[in-house]
C-alpha cells in the first residue's frame, strides 16, 4: 500500500452564491520515498491539494490517507499530534519566527514534541551544519537573505525527521541561483532519509528534480509520469506531456492517478545513485 | 510542549514588546494599590473605631440587669452558678450593694468612709481585667476581712466633726489600721456596735470603663459583705420580708472572645433576663465600617476593572501582530491547548507582576500615611486633648498578610479572565488563513 491515498478529492469554495471547484476528483497515490512534484499554473488547485493532504483543509468530498490513516476524519487536536509526528513544511515565505534565532526556529517543531531543550538544540545545530549554516546559529531572519532564511526553514522541517515533507514554492521569493542551490538541498535531504517530498511548483525545471510529475489543471490530474530525465536532460522530458492522453479532458473526468501506478514506476534513484544536478546545465 | 518551554515562551513574548507590558502592567499596579490602601484605610477605621470601643468599656463584658421584675426568675447564686455553665463564660460576678445604707462602714482613726462598698466575687477580678495600683489581687478563697479600695476612694474618708470638705485624709490604706464596723442604731460610737480588722491587700487602679467601677468605692467579698449584713439586721433587728425572694440587680458576665457575645447573650436572654454590653454599640458601629470598606475597596476595583480592560487590549494587539506565528505554530504541530496556555500565561503575568508591584508600593503608602497621622496626632495630643484624643483622631492603615495574599491572587486571576478571551481567539486563529496572510 502507498503511503500516501488520496481518494476522490473535491474541494468546493463557495463565496456568496458562486461557487470555484478548486478540486474536481483527484486520486493520487505516493509511495514512501517518493519526491513527488505537483505542476500547474497559477490557480489549478495545488495548494488546496497540499492544504488537503496536510490536514490543513478539510476537503468537500472524498478522503486523504496517510499510513492508512485517513486524516480527514481526524479532529484538530489528533491532526496536530499527527503533524507533530509525521509532517514537515517548507513555504514560500519561510515564514520564521522573527524573534527567535535560526537554532530555535530550526528547534521549534522538536519544542511543540516536548523535546528537552538541550536535545533539540543539538538536533538543530546539526541541522543548520548540514544546510550549510553551521555559522549563523545566533542569526535572526532579519540578519539573513532569502536563500539563508529558507535554508533554516528547511532544516526545520527537516529536523524532527518528519515521514513526508510538504513544500509549497519554496523557491518562489528566491532568485534563479538561489533557487538551484535550495532546490538541490532540499531534494538531497529527502533522498538522504528516504523521506517522502512533495514539492507544489507552477515551474516545469524544478520540477525536473522530482521522481514523478503530477500535472493539474483546473482541479484535475492531466498526467502522472514518472521523471526519467531527472534534471539537466530536459529536452527528454518533453514528449512524456504530449502522451499523456487526459490532457484536455475536463476537471470532472480528469483520469485517475491510478491510470499510471507509482508502484510500477522504476525509481531514478536506483539507476543513478548520485542524481544531484549540475547547475550550469540549467538555462538561467 | 513542556511547561518550562510554554513559560519562557510567554515571558519573551512579554519581553519583545517591554514598553507595552510596563503600560498593562501599569494599570494593574494602580487598581492593586488603589484596592489595597483603601481596604487598609478601611481596617484602619476599623481598628481605631475598636479602640475608641474598647476605652469606653470592655468589648467582651455583658451586664444584667434586673429591677423589679424578680418574681419569675430569682437572679440569685444559683442562677450565678448556670452563667458560668455557659460555653465561653469566662468569669462571673454579681455587682451587689448593701441594701441599707450604712449597714457596713469602714473607720480609721478619727476618719470615716462615706461612699460606695460592692459586694464582688473576689475570685472573678483577675479574670475581668482589675488592675492595682499597689499590692496584689487576692487569691485562695479566704476573703474574710478583705477590702480593696480603688484608687481615689481615700478622698471618701472624712472626719464627721471637721467642717472643711476639701481636706485630704492622711491616711495610708495599705497600712494603717481600719475597723470594719457593723453599727448598732446608725452610731458606729456606740458600745453594741461590731467591729472587724480590715485587711488591705492592694489599691485598685482607677478605670471608668468597668462595672463596678473601682475609682472612689471599695471592694468586698459577696459572701463576706453578706454576712456583715446579715450581721447587722441581727443587731439592730431588722426584719426580712420572708416573701420577698432575693435577687441581685446587676451582674457581669465576662466571655472569652468579642465574637462570643452575642452567642452568650442570647443564651441569658433564653432565661428572662435583659442584657446590655458594647455589642449593641460595636454591631452597627461594625457595620458601618464594613460598608465603608465595601465603598472603599469598590472604588479600587474599579480602577483594578479598568486595569482589565488594559489587560484585554494588550492581548489581543498581540494576537493581531502575531496571527502569522500562531498559525505557523499550528502548522508545525502545536497543539492549539498550548497556545491557549502560553496566552494565559501571559495575561496572568501581566496581572501577577502588577500585583506584586502594587502591593510594594502600596506598603509604601501605607508607611507615609501612618508617619503622616501619628505627627498629627502627636500634634493634638500637645495640644492638650491628651495621648488618647489624638490617636483616635488620626486615621491609620494597616495591610495584614490576608490583604497582601489576596492582592496578589486577585490581581493574578483578573489578568487571567482578562486573557481568556484573547486567547480563545488565539485558539481560533486559522492556520491557513494566517499563513496565507502577507
Ligand atoms: N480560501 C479560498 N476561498 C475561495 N477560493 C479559494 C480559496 N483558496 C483557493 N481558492 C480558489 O481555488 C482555486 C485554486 O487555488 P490554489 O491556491 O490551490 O491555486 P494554486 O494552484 O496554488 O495557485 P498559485 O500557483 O497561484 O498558488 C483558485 O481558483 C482560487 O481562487
Ligand atoms: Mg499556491
Amino acid at each position: 500500500m502507498s503511503l500516501i491515498e488520496v481518494k476522490d478529492l473535491r474541494k468546493v469554495y463557495r463565496i456568496d452564491q458562486e461557487r470555484v471547484v478548486a478540486l474536481g476528483r483527484v486520486n493520487l497515490s505516493i509511495d514512501e520515498g517518493e519526491v513527488c512534484c505537483i505542476l500547474g499554473t497559477s490557480g489549478s488547485g495545488k495548494s488546496t491539494l497540499l492544504n488537503i493532504m496536510a490536514g490543513l483543509e478539510k476537503p468537500t468530498r472524498g478522503k486523504v490517507l496517510i499510513g492508512g490513516e485517513d486524516i480527514t476524519a481526524m479532529g484538530e487536536r489528533q491532526l496536530a499530534l499527527f503533524r507533530q509526528k509525521n509532517i514537515g513544511f517548507i513555504f514560500q515565505s519561510y515564514n520564521l519566527m522573527p524573534t527567535l534565532t535560526a537554532v530555535e526556529n530550526v528547534a521549534m517543531p522538536l519544542m511543540f514534541r516536548g523535546v528537552s531543550r538541550a536535545r533539540r538544540d543539538k538536533e538543530a545545530k546539526k541541522m543548520l551544519k548540514a544546510v550549510g549554516l553551521g555559522k549563523r546559529m545566533k542569526h535572526r531572519p532579519t540578519q539573513m537573505s532569502g536563500g539563508q532564511q529558507q535554508r533554516v526553514g528547511i532544516a526545520r522541517a527537516f529536523v524532527a525527521k518528519p515521514k513526508i515533507v510538504f513544500a509549497d514554492e519554496p523557491t518562489g521569493n528566491l532568485d534563479s541561483h538561489t533557487t538551484l542551490e535550495v532546490m538541490e538541498m532540499i531534494v538531497h535531504m529527502a533522498r538522504d532519509h528516504g523521506e517522502t517530498l512533495i514539492l507544489v511548483t507552477h515551474d516545469k525545471e524544478i520540477a525536473q528534480y522530482a521522481d514523478r510529475i503530477v500535472r493539474l489543471v483546473d482541479g484535475a490530474i492531466i498526467s502522472d509520469t514518472p521523471n526519467q530525465s531527472i534534471i539537466g536532460r530536459e529536452e527528454q522530458a518533453q514528449p512524456e506531456e504530449a502522451a499523456t492522453p487526459a490532457k484536455d479532458a475536463p476537471a470532472e473526468e480528469a483520469v485517475p492517478a491510478e491510470a499510471v501506478p507509482s508502484s510500477e514506476m522504476p525509481s531514478p534513484q536506483a539507476d543513478d545513485p548520485a542524481p544531484l544536478p549540475d547547475p550550469d546545465a540549467f538555462p538561467s | 510542549m513542556k511547561i518550562k518551554d510554554m513559560i519562557v515562551m510567554c515571558l519573551s513574548n512579554l519581553l519583545k514588546r517591554k514598553v507595552r507590558t510596563l503600560l498593562t502592567v501599569m494599570g494593574v499596579v494602580i487598581g492593586t494599590c488603589a484596592i489595597v490602601v483603601m481596604i487598609s484605610l478601611g481596617l484602619g477605621l476599623q481598628k481605631t473605631q475598636e479602640e475608641a470601643l474598647a476605652q469606653m468599656g470592655d468589648l467582651t463584658v455583658i451586664n444584667i440587669y434586673n429591677y423589679g421584675n424578680a418574681t419569675e426568675q430569682p437572679l440569685d447564686d444559683s442562677m450565678l452558678e448556670q452563667f458560668r455553665q455557659i460555653p465561653k463564660v469566662v468569669a462571673v460576678t454579681p455587682v451587689y450593694s448593701p441594701e441599707t445604707w450604712g449597714s457596713v462602714m469602714f473607720i480609721s482613726g478619727k476618719y470615716q468612709y462615706e461612699s460606695s462598698i460592692y459586694g464582688v466575687d473576689m475570685n472573678a477580678l483577675p479574670l475581668l481585667g482589675y488592675q492595682t495600683d499597689a499590692g496584689e489581687l487576692p487569691t485562695g478563697g479566704k476573703y474574710d476581712g478583705v477590702v480593696l479600695f480603688g484608687a481615689d476612694s481615700v478622698q471618701n474618708f472624712r472626719n464627721p466633726k471637721s467642717k472643711r470638705w476639701d481636706e485630704v485624709p492622711d491616711l495610708n490604706l495599705m497600712e494603717d489600721k481600719i475597723e470594719i464596723v457593723i453599727p448598732f442604731e446608725n452610731d458606729p460610737k456606740n458600745k453594741k456596735s461590731i467591729s472587724y480588722k480590715a485587711t488591705v491587700p492592694a489599691i485598685l487602679t482607677s478605670d471608668w470603663s468597668k462595672n463596678p467601677s473601682p475609682g472612689y468605692s471599695a471592694f468586698m467579698d459577696i459572701n463576706y459583705l453578706k454576712k456583715l449584713e446579715t450581721e447587722y439586721r441581727k443587731l439592730n433587728g431588722v426584719k426580712v420580708d420572708k416573701n420577698k425572694v432575693f435577687s441581685y440587680n446587676n451582674v457581669v458576665v465576662k466571655v472569652e472572645d468579642m465574637k462570643d457575645v452575642a452567642a452568650v447573650e442570647e443564651v441569658i436572654q433564653g432565661f428572662g433576663f435583659e442584657t446590655n454590653s458594647m455589642e449593641s454599640i460595636r454591631k452597627p458601629l461594625e457595620e458601618q465600617s464594613r460598608s465603608q470598606q465595601m465603598i472603599l475597596g469598590g472604588l479600587g476595583a474599579i480602577s483594578l476593572l479598568v486595569a482589565a480592560l488594559g489587560i484585554t487590549n494588550t492581548m489581543i494587539m498581540s494576537i493581531y501582530e502575531r496571527t502569522r506565528e500562531i498559525g505557523v505554530m499550528k502548522v508545525l504541530g502545536c497543539l492549539v491547548s498550548n497556545i491557549r496556555t502560553v496566552f494565559l500565561m501571559e495575561a496572568g503575568t501581566i496581572g501577577l507582576m502588577g500585583g506584586i508591584i502594587g502591593v510594594g508600593i502600596s506598603y509604601g503608602i501605607s508607611f507615609a500615611i501612618n508617619t503622616l497621622s501619628m505627627q498629627g496626632g502627636a500634634g493634638g495630643g500637645m495640644g492638650g486633648i491628651g495621648g488618647m484624643g489624638g490617636m483616635s483622631l488620626g486615621g491609620s492603615s494597616i495591610i495584614p498578610w490576608w490583604l497582601v495574599v489576596g492582592a496578589l491572587l486577585f490581581s493574578t486571576l483578573v489578568g487571567l479572565a482578562s486573557g481568556f478571551y484573547p486567547a480563545n481567539r488565539a485558539v481560533k486563529i486559522s492556520a491557513l488563513t494566517a499563513i496565507r496572510q502577507e
